[in-house]
């Protein structure tokens, strides 16, 4: 939802089924995971994406093709019938 | 927005013979133990098609875990499908895959994006708390240094 621009918490939570509480224990969790960033707005919470918060994400997917690819390529050199 | 991860692998076959090794030839090569939802216990791994269709792991007590599902199933040259193993359909990411012919050999091009997805906290709050956004977070950790 905030990928789309900043929220205030209310706002998130007033889109979704779930409570204000429950969305503020969420965001706070990404936040400690740095997924999102806070600031301050008066008395509202602002949430938005921190896109360098993904960077260990990408370097885990990054890895996990490497090695999935790599055992691809593998199947071909180590099988004779590879080249039917 | 938050950039795609790009791979290529060539290997020494023609598009068809590629594009059947990487579907219906999967179990064939895929590491299972380590690259799967229910690691050494997964026992196979399926991507069969077409279109609409899931991929999906089988653990040893004949448990099915979804990897994904395909959106686009063109042999021999393209595959996308959406991808959320261990997790909701909601935090899916996407994948597509090219296969084009270089000489004897093909190319094999993947791209692995979406990744706001996981960051999507409307979606989030809809998951099962243990089994589906801890695990994303315990993978983010374990990828820190």
């Amino acid at each position: 939802m905030i990928r789309r621009g900043p929220l205030a918490v209310g706002d998130i939570a007033g889109r979704l089924p779930v409570s204000q509480p429950a969305v503020s224990q969420h965001l706070r969790v990404l936040r400690e995971a740095g997924l999102v960033e806070a600031e301050t707005l008066g008395r509202r919470r602002i949430y938005r994406v921190r896109p360098e918060g993904f960077e260990p994400l990408r370097a885990y997917v990054s890895a996990f093709w490497d090695e999935a690819l790599e055992a691809f390529g593998s199947s071909f050199t180590d099988d004779e019938e590879a080249g039917e | 927005m938050i950039e795609p991860v790009v791979k290529e692998v060539r290997v020494p076959a023609s598009p068809e013979v590629a594009f059947r090794r990487f579907t219906e030839g999967v179990g064939g090569w895929w590491p299972k133990a380590t690259h799967s939802v229910s690691k050494e216990k997964c026992r196979a791994v399926f991507w069969p098609g077409p279109a609409g269709s899931d991929l999906y792991e089988v653990d040893e007590d004949g448990n099915r875990h979804v990897w994904g599902t395909f959106s686009v199933w063109e042999p021999p040259s393209r595959l996308a499908l959406t991808w959320h193993p261990g997790r909701g359909s909601e935090t899916a990411q996407t994948i597509e895959i090219t296969f084009e012919p270089r000489g004897e050999e093909t190319l094999v091009t993947l791209r692995h994006g979406g990744f706001e997805a996981l960051g999507d906290t409307a979606q989030a709050a809809r998951d099962d708390y243990d089994q589906g956004w801890s695990k994303v977070l315990a993978m983010y950790r374990s990828a820190l240094p």
